[in-house]
């Protein structure tokens, strides 16, 4: 597959894969990590006292992981997979706050006016 | 201030040519060479060697000297070496002479700098870091290019420096007298310019003090003018006083709207507030001088302001309120086509097409301005009728000037100005039908009557000769006096002196006789825009909707209209038109938008954005689309680029900035208004703003302003003084 | 002996039940404070707070104000009036009556009034630094 992108996109130039060699092997990775985080969503609920409880976690790591289902490039995939274990860690060690793990659900952040009336009286245009 | 010592005294090569050919004809006019640090350039004879120093792009620094005023000569910063001359010569009033070779960066011209700097600086305090002046000032900037590097003054236990008692001249201008350096640049503006010889120095040596000699007020409407001119920081701004420097602020440039000359100006803002305006240079229009209430009035953007919308509720009470409920509720009076639209002194074209585009949509073709102005004849449609045709700039070139029910000094203080230019360089004498008022140059009354113009038409008037014979003779009449009942009488008349007059003295095609002296900044635009001058037909039709936008100067009240109707007002100000409103919608000020004027000559210039609309305003045209979309009559346009292509379809002149479109058709003007019927009524001419505390208050800005009021009241005061006089003219 | 196999904190223990009155008072005493002591009341102010002392428990715990049963579960600190305030903190271990040397202050003698904060009469603090724009205040 990726192998596809490449030619197509840029003729002639041979890249080397991050990681996985196969799209198997990016599935392996991809799998472990999920595993991962669904054995620290038992502990984030506790861990960070947020008013979350364990369904939740493992629904919104489900949903972040689902997210990127349509990436086909096993260099992205690979690259996806290295930024989760990177997050997992963080958060597997309490290096982050309780906001920033309430931030993964992003409630609070509203979406810019687009038409004139609400830019209007908004005050952003 | 005597016409003749002045002509002479200008170093300027263009004023001076027709004096020149008068007097010394038998001198060749023929170019010759001179050598500025060995560069050569061809001058005229009679240019100085500043001036032929500046042509080679070699500036030489001075104090004393400024383009726009006599030559002084007296700062002697612009000593330069030339070749084969003991002494070093000042540049400034030294003309050159064939084959002169001029140094000006050799070792005696920087010594004689030095030396210069060092007495200069013997004098003058070093308080530079609680200086208004710093950052902005001459002697600062010179004396680090210019001055020794180092000091020799100790005397500074013993004697000490000058010190000068500071001098209280008025309310605008702040006199720290021991900074002076005597270059005597305020003295000259003064006495030259604004025609004011209230400015003298008394004293000689170290005693030499600029000063009014007696206990007086510098009370004139371009007094602001000498804080630019000042090189130190003698002369500073009061109201500023202490407030910035100069590398703080944010400089925007944008166009004065208080008066209708268009100033350009800079607006210097500081987080997000406007902190002074200072003008910029456009030499077709106020060359590098502002009048005071632009200069000044800022202070009222600050006050009185219109900061959220408010909806009158069912107790008769103004309540502020969201945008989301003003507009509903606006909307909801709006669904009617028996609307009529007026709009005020200080609106932007963009906001003006948006009103008429609304109102059409929605039936009505009711969109007036404040100020009147005939209909009859050939109306608003051919705009030669309305505009100050001759362009600002051309009126120094004039040889007679005919003024008819207009006040130049306080309608258009920069026109003046020109006025007062052409009077002292080019032997100007102006003709004035009026009450008598003080114009700072000498002028010919004659006389208030409105027969005056008929008698002047019709040839039988004694100054009908004078008109004849002149060469460049100029019409101006007042917008004030054409807003009369019997303006269209005075308008055909006045149209027909004007084309008498051109076939008489016989003046080229390019020279325009007739001109329009307008006051209010809008008001080019809105007759340009299709809209209806006076708000009289108003009174007959009682709308059931009025929208007022910023119009405030009371030519409508809700006495016209009755208590049914219902009066919506957008504008910045709580002012006349918010105190008689059912809903307020706060828009911006020129300050903080960008928006489109039209002088009186017929230039369309922008306002640029300097800080954003206080509170929930809005931008005006921004608040008419708002609203016609919750109307249901969506305007078509989104963005100021939208707007501005619909400004160009209506008007293609409104979005050409910077330009001037001149107006043809006034011979077609002339024959149409052979037409009209009305007659002249036996009225005196009169004008509104006879003295000088009638300019400052004169629009919702103005009236706010803090500043403003001050002046009124320093005016006053000086009428009390022993030493104030009336004007002998 | 008793207190070495813990008979004392039995004893204590029906005591406090007993000093709250019964199950369902001590039940409504844990509702209304979330603690249950024993002590001896030494005295009540002028709104009707009783005031407890009970030297077993540790100093910082061995005062306490039971508040007046009307104001329900909406108390606060502010009920506790002046001439009390000085022995419920330490200040002083004279009660109110029995100290000799007590000032007499205006604001002492001033009737306690509700805390507000909260509501639409809390006190706001303003600034003194001019506004950079002033607004037009419709006319009345």
């Amino acid at each position: 597959m990726a192998s596809q992108v490449v030619k197509s996109s840029i003729v002639g130039t041979k890249v080397r894969p991050l990681l996985s060699t196969t799209k198997g092997d990016a599935r392996v990775r991809v799998l472990g990590l999920y595993k991962a985080w669904i054995r620290q969503a038992t502990l984030i609920p506790h861990d960070y006292d947020i008013p979350k409880n364990e369904e939740q976690v493992k629904e919104r790591i489900r949903s972040e992981f689902l997210k990127h289902k349509h990436v086909t490039d096993i260099r992205v995939i690979d690259m996806l997979v290295i930024k989760g274990q990177m997050e997992l860690r963080e958060v597997a060690a309490l290096f982050k706050h309780k906001g920033q793990i309430m931030s993964y659900w992003k409630e609070s952040i509203e979406p810019k006016p687009t038409d004139f009336i609400s830019k209007f009286v908004s005050g952003s245009s | 201030m005597l016409r003749g010592p002045l002509t002479k005294a200008l170093p300027c090569a263009r004023i001076l040519s027709p004096v020149k050919t008068l007097s010394t004809s038998a001198i060749n006019n023929e170019k010759f060479e001179v050598f500025i640090d060995d560069k050569k350039v061809m001058v005229d004879p009679g240019t100085t060697v500043l001036q032929a120093a500046a042509m080679v792009g070699v500036e030489i620094p001075r104090f004393c000297y400024h383009e726009r005023l006599s030559v002084a000569g007296n700062c002697r910063m612009c000593l330069v070496e030339v070749e084969k001359s003991a002494k070093p010569v000042a540049a400034c009033a030294m003309p050159v002479m064939k084959g002169w070779r001029v140094k000006t960066n050799s070792e005696m011209t920087r010594r004689a700098r030095e030396g210069v700097m060092e007495f200069l600086l013997v004098n003058h305090p070093l308080d530079c870091p609680i200086c208004d002046q710093g950052g902005e000032c001459d002697l600062q900037d010179q004396s680090m290019a210019f001055g020794s590097d180092r000091s020799r003054f100790t005397d500074i236990d013993h004697s000490g420096k000058r010190a000068v008692e500071d001098k209280d001249i008025g309310p605008l201008v702040k006199t720290i007298m021991t900074r002076c350096i005597h270059c005597t640049r305020c003295i000259r503006f003064a006495s030259e310019v604004a025609g004011v010889d209230d400015l003298g120095t008394t004293g000689r040596g170290s005693d030499m003090q600029v000063g009014t000699y007696v206990e007086k007020l510098f009370l004139s409407e371009l007094s602001g003018n000498v804080i630019d001119l000042c090189p130190v920081g003698a002369l500073t701004s009061k109201p500023y006083s202490f407030t910035a420097r100069p590398w703080e602020t944010r400089k925007t440039e944008s166009v004065d709207v208080l008066d209708a000359v268009g100033s350009n100006i800079i607006v210097s803002t500081r987080t997000g507030e406007v902190l002074r305006i200072l003008p910029r240079l456009n030499e077709d229009i106020n060359e590098e001088w502002l009048a005071d209430k632009g200069r000044f009035a800022y202070d009222g953007l600050k006050r009185q302001r219109l900061l959220t919308p408010f909806v009158r509720n069912c107790q008769g009470q103004l309540i502020a309120t969201e945008w989301e409920d003003a507009l509903i509720a606006v909307a909801q009076k709006l669904q009617t086509s028996e609307i009529a639209g007026v709009v005020g002194s200080l609106a932007d074209a963009e906001s003006m097409v948006a009103l008429k585009d609304l109102l059409n949509r929605l039936g009505s073709e009711d969109l007036y301005t404040e100020y009147p102005f005939p209909l009859e004849g050939s109306g608003t449609d051919l705009r030669s009728s309305y505009l100050l045709n001759n362009k600002i700039a051309r009126v120094e070139d004039a040889d007679l000037v005919l003024l008819i029910g207009t006040n130049p000094r306080f309608e258009a203080p920069l026109f003046n100005a020109r006025l007062r230019k052409g009077y002292l360089t080019n032997e100007l004498d102006v003709g004035y039908i009026g009450p008598k008022v003080d114009l700072r140059y000498d002028y010919e009354h004659l006389g208030e009557s409105t027969d005056l113009i008929k008698q002047l038409a019709s040839g039988s008037h004694a100054f009908s000769k004078k008109l004849a014979c002149a060469k460049k003779p100029l019409i101006v009449v007042g917008a004030d006096l054409l807003s009369r009942p019997d303006g269209a009488a005075i308008l055909a008349l006045v149209q027909q002196l004007a084309a008498k007059v051109t076939t008489d003295a016989n003046v080229s095609s390019e020279w325009k006789v007739l001109n329009v002296l307008q006051k209010a900044a809008s008001q080019v635009a809105a007759l340009d825009l299709g809209y209806k001058p006076g708000t009289a037909s108003i009174r007959d039709k009682k709308p059931k909707v009025l929208f007022l936008l910023g119009s405030d100067e009371g030519t409508i009240s809700r006495g016209d209209v009755g208590q049914d109707c219902f009066i919506i007002y957008q504008g910045h100000h709580g002012d006349h038109g918010a105190s008689i409103a059912d809903a307020i919608l706060p828009g911006a000020a020129y300050t903080e938008k960008q928006g489109t004027y039209v002088n009186t000559e017929g230039r369309a210039q922008q306002t640029l954005t300097a800080v954003s609309p206080p509170g929930l305003a809005r931008e005006d045209w921004k608040i008419i689309r708002a609203l016609s979309e919750i109307i249901g009559e969506k305007l078509p346009y989104d963005t100021l680029l939208e707007i501005r292509d619909r400004l160009g379809q209506v008007a293609p002149h409104l979005i050409r900035y910077g330009e001037l479109e001149e107006a043809n058709y006034a011979e077609q003007a002339t024959e149409l208004a052979k037409g009209v019927s009305s007659n002249l009524s036996s009225e005196p001419v009169d004008v509104k703003q006879k003295n000088l505390e009638d300019y400052y208050m004169t629009d919702p800005v103005s009236r706010a302003s803090g500043t403003m009021a001050k002046c009124i009241q320093a005016v006053h005061k000086q009428k009390q003084s022993k030493y104030y006089e009336e004007a002998v003219n | 002996m008793a207190k070495l196999i813990g008979l004392d904190k039995l004893a204590n223990y029906f005591r406090v039940i007993k000093h709250n009155g019964g199950i369902l008072g001590s039940i409504k005493t844990l509702l209304r404070t979330d603690d249950l002591k024993f002590g001896t009341l030494v005295g009540v102010d002028k709104l009707g707070n009783k005031y407890f002392e009970n030297n077993l428990y540790f100093y910082g715990r061995n005062r306490w104000v039971v508040y007046h049963e009307k104001f329900g579960l909406n108390y606060d600190g502010s009920l506790v009036p002046s001439e009390w305030y000085g022995w419920l903190h330490y200040k002083t271990d004279y009660l109110p009556h029995e100290d000799p040397g007590r000032p007499k202050h205006k604001w002492m003698i001033q009737d306690w009034s509700e805390n507000l904060s909260g509501s639409d009469k809390q006190y706001v603090p303003y600034g003194t630094t001019r506004t950079k724009v002033e607004g037009w205040t419709p006319p009345k």
